[in-house]
């Protein structure tokens, strides 16, 4: 019998592998969504037995043994991505329109669970690098030079972590994960390995993971390639596969933790290494959502809020408490959530409209009012409006941060959280409501497939939203201890108590009596867009701020000297002065006199011969 | 005390190799080339000397003890027939050059190529 394991693992690149090879419209988007559905009913029926012990599977493969784990923190990983994966097979169901999509959709989708159930370095390796690639060819196919930034910046991450896993081999002699763990907590009380080594070899996984993750500021790949591709897939990109990085940073306190703590000590009582890591994280917050705000792409700016939102969780398990832990954990699954759920509603516009951009946009609410609700809830839960999931995650990592006495941290947080707000109000506004341009006139509703799409990922917006409790009550099972305190619909943590249902019940009622006084009292008005902002002042061409169009420019101008250093700017430039200096490099020495070939010829015999008789 | 065989074939390459890498006439290097190569097969013919030995022919009173290193000689007339082979197709592509360019300094090949 082939074990449940594998069936998770390979049930999706099998079915894109079948999809891709059959070509057939209508039954390779069948096997896709059988495909993606198959891990997640495998993870819903392995639920108990999981909570129960931990599920091993190994296969030998040329001299290698792949082990695998279904555990709780595994589990929890696979269940989110698999969740966010059935999202994206409805919604490629009908964005794409090439076999290929499929294929390698489905095959980064394998490589993400691959990544969450190994338990050795060798299959994390392997998973890891079949994720980056199926997810390049999946940007290769609509824009090569945004797909060859991915491609350099994830071979950095990649080389990074392949000396690191190196470095660990020849320092402990194991690859897999229990061993690596309990030799490196035996090494923290011998220290062999220097703190030097040590440093070295976090530095490493800091960059590999951080450049999966988007961590800034090695985020400069994720807004092209986010959306310089089908933007069902990356509903998957952004909602799962980002969240193979913030494992990776969960993995380093799995593994490394104590001999971590050992080696760099401690600063005012917070753990150095985790102190770096929240910080990257804060930065990451607040550079992705200050660009978030600023751009004019509908793309784009979701590319760089979705930055912004992995931060968060980076920030969370920077904080090195477990409640930092159980808000970056709920964080995963609340992004994952709302971001896929924005991705696949961006798709859904931009399937119906043909278009990108907010001032091409408006009025559309009318026209795609399911497509709206659910573009509603995703911006209330990734604003952080009560009754959605994300809410919840992010006052558990406020809560953190707080408690951890981290007040720069947790400003940082804040300051996203009210940018976060300023970016999706504008989505909010410039795309769903305001005067209707006229050649969109005639969108109609998303097709079935992308609605259905929408709806797995809006329902757990709500429930989780109403009750988080359903989440933080397996955290505590994960994270062994009562983390988070309360019922279901109440969150207990040291500092403060959110209930969840309570607010619900009150913003219900709130609603309600705003659409009584709606409904029954006020007298509308229709006025042209501009008139809002412009305070009566007439609109000059080049300064017509609407919401559709330079809304934040006044922002980005008190930013401008901010703006002027780029790290995506850095780096083309880095590689421009590379290729320049080959470049010269080659002109100089390649010029194609027959005597200077001959000179070189003549010293490096010289050469040879001095070192001969030296 | 370095034989004065050694002396004369190294300086004899070295002469080449200042052609080869200064003149800029094509001829002017070409006969560089087989000054050099003169030099080589000099230095490789005395490498096979040893004092006092006759010809390695076995002949009358001359045995494998009597007679120098055989091998070097072998050597050198191998390189020597290459060398007249190389000087000869160097020489017909002179010939060409100098049909297509009208010149034979190296630098101005140089600058007319492409």
């Amino acid at each position: 019998m082939i074990n449940e394991l594998l069936i998770i693992l390979f049930a999706p690149l099998v079915a894109g592998v079948i999809a891709w090879a059959l070509d057939i419209r209508g039954i390779r988007e069948a096997i896709g969504i059988i495909g993606a559905a198959v891990p997640l009913a495998m993870l819903a029926k392995l639920y108990s037995q999981v909570l129960d012990g931990a599920i091993n599977h190994s296969i030998t493969i040329s001299g290698f043994t792949l082990q695998f784990q279904l555990n709780s923190m595994s589990w929890y990983f696979a269940a989110v991505a698999s969740l966010v994966g059935l999202a994206m097979a409805f919604g490629m169901a009908v964005t794409s329109r090439e076999s290929y999509e499929w294929l390698f959709a489905l095959m980064s989708f394998t490589g993400v669970l691959g990544v969450f159930l190994s338990q050795d370095f060798v299959g994390f390796f392997l998973f890891w690098e079949l994720m980056t690639f199926a997810s390049f060819m999946m940007v290769l196919k609509r824009n090569r030079h945004e797909s060859l930034k991915y491609f350099v910046l994830s071979v950095i991450g990649a080389y990074a972590m392949l000396i690191a896993i190196g470095m660990l081999y020849a320092k402990t002699g194991a690859l897999d994960f229990a061993s690596i763990r309990q030799a490196l907590y035996l090494d923290a009380a011998m220290g062999t390995i220097t703190t030097r080594e040590t440093a070295i070899i976090f530095a490493l996984f800091l960059t590999a993971f951080g450049v999966k993750a988007g961590a800034f500021p090695l985020h400069v790949w994720a807004p092209g390639a986010y959306s310089e591709t089908d933007q069902s897939y990356t509903a998957f990109f952004s909602g799962a596969l980002s969240k193979a990085g913030a494992y990776g940073f969960l993995l380093l306190y799995v593994l490394m933790g104590y001999k971590l703590y050992a080696a760099f000590g401690t600063f005012h009582d917070h753990l150095v290494f985790a102190y770096i890591i929240a910080w990257i994280g804060a930065l990451t917050v607040i550079i992705a959502s200050f660009l978030a705000v600023l751009q004019e792409d509908i793309r784009k700016l979701f590319a760089y809020s979705s930055v912004g939102q992995v931060g968060y969780i980076l920030l969370a398990f920077g904080l090195g408490t477990s409640l930092g832990f159980a808000g970056g954990l709920f964080h995963v699954l609340s992004h994952a959530v709302f971001k896929g759920l924005f991705w696949l509603v961006t798709a859904a516009i931009i399937l119906q409209t043909g278009k990108t951009q907010f001032k091409d946009m408006g009025g559309l609410a009318e026209k795609m009012p399911f497509t709206f609700a659910m573009g509603l809830i995703a911006v209330l839960s990734l604003a952080g409006i009560p009754p959605m999931a994300g809410f919840a995650s992010k006052w558990l990592i406020y809560e953190a941060a707080i408690q951890a006495h981290m007040p720069l941290v947790a400003g940082a947080i804040f300051l996203g959280s009210a940018l976060a707000f300023a970016y999706v109000v504008r989505f909010l506004y410039a795309v769903w409501f305001g005067q209707r341009p006229s050649d969109l006139e005639d969108v109609k509703e998303a097709p079935l497939p992308l609605l259905i799409g929408m709806a797995i990922l809006a329902i757990p917006n709500i429930v989780f939203g109403i009750a988080p409790g359903i989440v933080t009550d397996y955290l505590n099972k994960m994270l062994g201890g009562e983390v988070v305190g309360g019922d279901y619909y109440k969150l207990v943590t040291p500092t403060g108590t959110y209930n969840a249902l309570l607010v619900t019940v009150v913003l219900v009622l709130g609603l309600a009596i705003a659409g009584l006084i709606y409904i029954y009292g006020a007298r509308t008005r229709r006025i042209p867009v501009t008139n809002t902002y412009q305070s009566g002042n007439p609109v000059t061409e080049e300064f017509n701020l609407s919401i559709r169009r330079n809304f934040y420019r006044p922002l980005a101008e008190a930013l401008g000297f901010w703006l002027r250093y780029s790290f995506d700017r850095f780096y083309e430039r880095l590689a421009g002065i590379a290729e320049d200096f080959a470049d010269s490099l080659r002109q100089a020495f390649y010029n194609g006199n027959v005597q200077s070939y001959s000179w070189y010829l003549a010293i490096v015999l010289l050469i040879l011969a001095l070192w001969g008789v030296l | 005390m370095i034989s004065v065989y050694y002396f004369g074939a190294i300086t004899l390459i070295l002469i080449g190799l200042y052609a080869v890498l200064v003149k800029k006439n094509l001829l002017k290097i070409l006969i560089g080339l087989s000054i050099m190569e003169t030099g080589v097969n000099l230095l490789l013919v005395s490498v096979g000397y040893v004092a006092g030995k006759s010809a390695p022919i076995l002949s009358e009173g001359i045995g494998p003890a009597q007679a120098v290193d055989p091998i070097p000689q072998a050597l050198v007339l191998t390189a020597i027939v290459i060398g007249v082979a190389t000087t000869a197709m160097a020489l017909s592509v002179a010939i060409i050059l100098h049909e297509k360019y009208g010149t034979l300094n190296v630098e101005e090949i140089r600058r007319l190529r492409g």
